[in-house]
């Protein structure tokens, strides 16, 4: 079977969460990685990167999937994820 | 634009490190301005020098690079006596004790908990016995592999060792090739059994003869851009070029140097000169070099000994090491003893090396598998040196999961990886001992275990391949691996196949366990190998050979040993930590 497509080690920024991939007709649960990158020099972009354990995925080739951010764009998501973890932080409370 | 360790090694990088760690040693850790930690840490590892991680501020890893793993007993004893006054730490290894070495998958040696200040009288001891810590790490030449044996081994076509010497002087300490845009990894095999293991090395000389001038020449073909790391593994490519021994320091200054204009500076992910071959083809590389770096004619490549390798080859006719008593074409023998994980207390590397002296060896080798060979025991002193106390932990005949047992540095040192490793495969190889039965006729069944993605235990290569990865368990994330199957190399290389991912770390001797039960079911006879039977399955069928599951086997470093200061030690917490300490290891104020 295929070899993982990203490299997973103590610079990861998270080796075990839960996923899922969802499409027409398909939709399988797996565990994933998730790693947030910038170019070592002069960085230009944020680069998301997400991969699902192939071996528990009958619908979709081994992949990653990556999307990339401009400064502005990572503070939005930031932002976003700020208030989302605020939200589910005060629901738990109550 | 050149990347940002490229501009830190413009400013200072080589030779002259040197002077910047001698003052840093005279003036003490503080004196390294916390703001250029990253850039200095990057120097030193031209020095041989990696900062440990997290939590272990202030102490270093030190490796020392012996080409082929070659000493004389006299350079053992030193590495054993420098690792028993300076590699102790703040806390025991609850396996090993509070002074080791490790020996290496790159036939080098390592000692940690190394502080700054006591690197002059480290290098002065070394030194004074011919060793040296110079490019063990860094961007330039590394330690050149290959077999401990040549000149001695019985079973080679050329004796290597008077030119990886050549090699080892002309690249070591040499400014034409000291700032390469990565690692550059050289093996060079002149023997029968492959155990150079070229095939994942940036260059390799492998052994071949050819008909030159009506003359038959034995010398070495030679291959560029193997090597494991990153996702894409790779062995190294046939460049169709034959080189005569003579001519092999011409060769390697102008592939290095190929590598050291044409190499890609600006993102070092793509720097390894593999992915060069990958670019450019393996016809470009030799015409480029014909053009650019030779000034003679190169013969095209020779006839090859691949189909004689046998070494971590996964062959069911012959094992893939160098353990046991072996013949020297003098007359004499060489004893390959089995150091579990490469690992050796201090006390034991120095009782071996008078042992060695004591019988009139001459010769201490390392080998890829983490193992150590005497050579030059006389026939009449076998039987003294078979019974003697020291070999009943250095086995030459170890239990087969024993024997085959391979692990990286893992969360007790190294910044990178995710899980517990050495002490880890201990435990896994001696709970295999103990329960599962051995399928008659293995004689030594390969576990290479890594502490993540990087490659430093070879995982690809293995009969079986643990990579380390979390996974979670009774809503706890724990430590776990992925399992690769049937990687090895020998006359037709191959990577293992990743059949289950994120096996919790108390459930692979289980797996392991079942997996050669089945085996041991399934396989045509003893004559099919392992590494043969996964061969003929599937996808699918690798998948399903055998399930994970919990057996008596405890595993003590479930948790996360990443965010440990010291994996073993009483309080594991970063608070705990007495890094980072000064010269006598007595902890630095904080800033804070």
């Amino acid at each position: 079977m295929a070899d993982r497509v990203l490299k997973v080690n103590a610079f990861t920024t998270f080796d075990l969460l839960d996923g899922a991939v969802e499409g027409h007709g398909f939709e399988e649960g797996a565990f994933a990685t998730l790693n947030v990158r910038t170019a070592r020099e002069a960085p230009e972009e944020v680069t998301l990167e997400l991969e699902l354990d192939n071996t528990e995925l009958e619908s979709v080739p081994p992949h990653a999937d990556r999307v990339t951010l401009s400064a502005a764009e990572a503070e939005r998501l930031a932002d976003e994820l700020q208030s989302a973890a605020d939200r589910v932080a005060s629901a738990e409370e109550e | 634009m050149p990347s940002k360790v490229e501009r830190w090694k413009d400013e200072t990088y080589g030779m002259e490190i040197r002077d910047h760690l001698l003052r840093f040693a005279e003036e003490g850790w503080d004196a390294i301005p916390e703001d250029e930690h990253d850039a200095w840490f990057e120097r030193f590892k031209w020095w041989g020098l990696y900062h440990q991680r997290k939590g272990q501020e202030s102490y270093f890893m030190m490796r020392i690079g012996t080409p082929m793993g070659r000493m004389t007993p006299e350079q053992l004893r030193t590495v054993g006596e420098v690792a028993r006054e300076y590699a102790t730490g703040p806390v025991e290894n609850p396996e090993f004790g509070d002074a080791y070495a490790d020996f290496t998958t790159r036939q080098s040696i390592q000692l940690h908990w190394i502080k700054v200040e006591d690197i002059p009288d480290i290098w002065d001891e070394l030194e004074s016995v011919g060793l040296s810590t110079i490019q063990a790490c860094g961007d330039s030449w590394r330690n050149i592999v290959g077999s401990p044996v040549a000149g001695r081994d019985a079973d080679e076509l050329i004796d290597v060792w008077p030119i990886v010497q050549e090699l080892h002087e002309t690249f070591k300490g040499n400014d034409l090739y000291a700032n390469l845009p990565r690692k550059w990894k050289v093996a060079m095999t002149g023997d029968r059994r492959g155990s150079g293991q070229g095939d994942i090395n940036d260059l390799a000389f492998e052994p071949a003869t050819k008909e030159l001038d009506g003359e038959a020449v034995a010398g070495f073909n030679v291959n560029v851009g193997g090597g494991l790391a990153r996702k894409e593994p790779r062995f190294a490519r046939d460049i169709d070029v034959f080189c005569r021994p003579e001519n092999a320091t011409d060769v390697a200054a102008g592939l290095s140097a190929l590598f050291r204009d044409y190499g890609d500076r600006e993102d070092r992910f793509n720097a390894r000169i593999k992915f060069l071959v990958d670019e450019w083809g393996p016809e470009k590389v030799r015409s480029v070099l014909q053009e650019e770096y030779v000034d003679y004619e190169l013969p095209t490549a020779g006839e090859g000994l691949r189909d004689e390798y046998d070494y971590n080859a996964g062959r069911s006719d012959s094992p893939g090491d160098y353990i046991g008593v072996h013949d020297q074409h003098d007359g004499r023998n060489f004893l390959g003893l089995y150091v579990l994980v490469g690992r050796m207390a201090a006390a034991d590397v120095i009782e071996l090396a008078d042992l060695a002296e004591a019988y009139g060896s001459e010769m201490i080798g390392l080998t890829q598998r983490q193992n150590v060979i005497v050579g030059d025991v006389a026939d009449e002193d076998l039987d003294d040196f078979l019974a003697e106390d020291l070999l009943d932990d250095y086995s030459p005949d170890p239990h087969p999961f024993l024997r085959g047992s391979i692990a990286c540095t893992g969360t007790e040192y190294c910044s990178l990886s995710i899980v517990e490793t050495k002490n880890r495969m201990v435990r896994y190889g001696r709970w295999l001992r103990d329960n599962v039965p051995v399928p008659e006729g293995v004689q030594d069944f390969h576990i290479h275990l890594s502490g993540c993605t990087a490659s430093c235990a070879q995982p690809q290569i293995a009969d079986i391949s643990l990579r380390g990865m979390k996974t979670r368990k009774d809503g706890d994330a724990v430590e776990a691996f992925d399992v690769g199957l049937g990687g090895g190399l020998g006359e037709n290389p191959q990577f293992a196949d990743w059949v289950k991912m994120r096996v919790p770390a108390d459930e692979v001797p289980g797996y392991i366990a079942n997996l050669v039960e089945t085996y041991e079911a399934e396989r045509a006879g003893p004559e099919e190998s392992f590494r043969d039977f996964v061969a003929g399955r599937d996808e699918d069928e690798l998948a399903a050979l055998a399930e994970a599951e919990e057996t008596s086997y405890e595993d003590p470093y479930l948790g996360n040993t990443k965010l440990t200061w010291y994996p073993y030690a009483e309080d594991t917490s970063m608070d705990a930590s007495p890094a980072p300490t000064d010269g006598q290891g007595e902890p630095l104020p904080s800033d804070d």
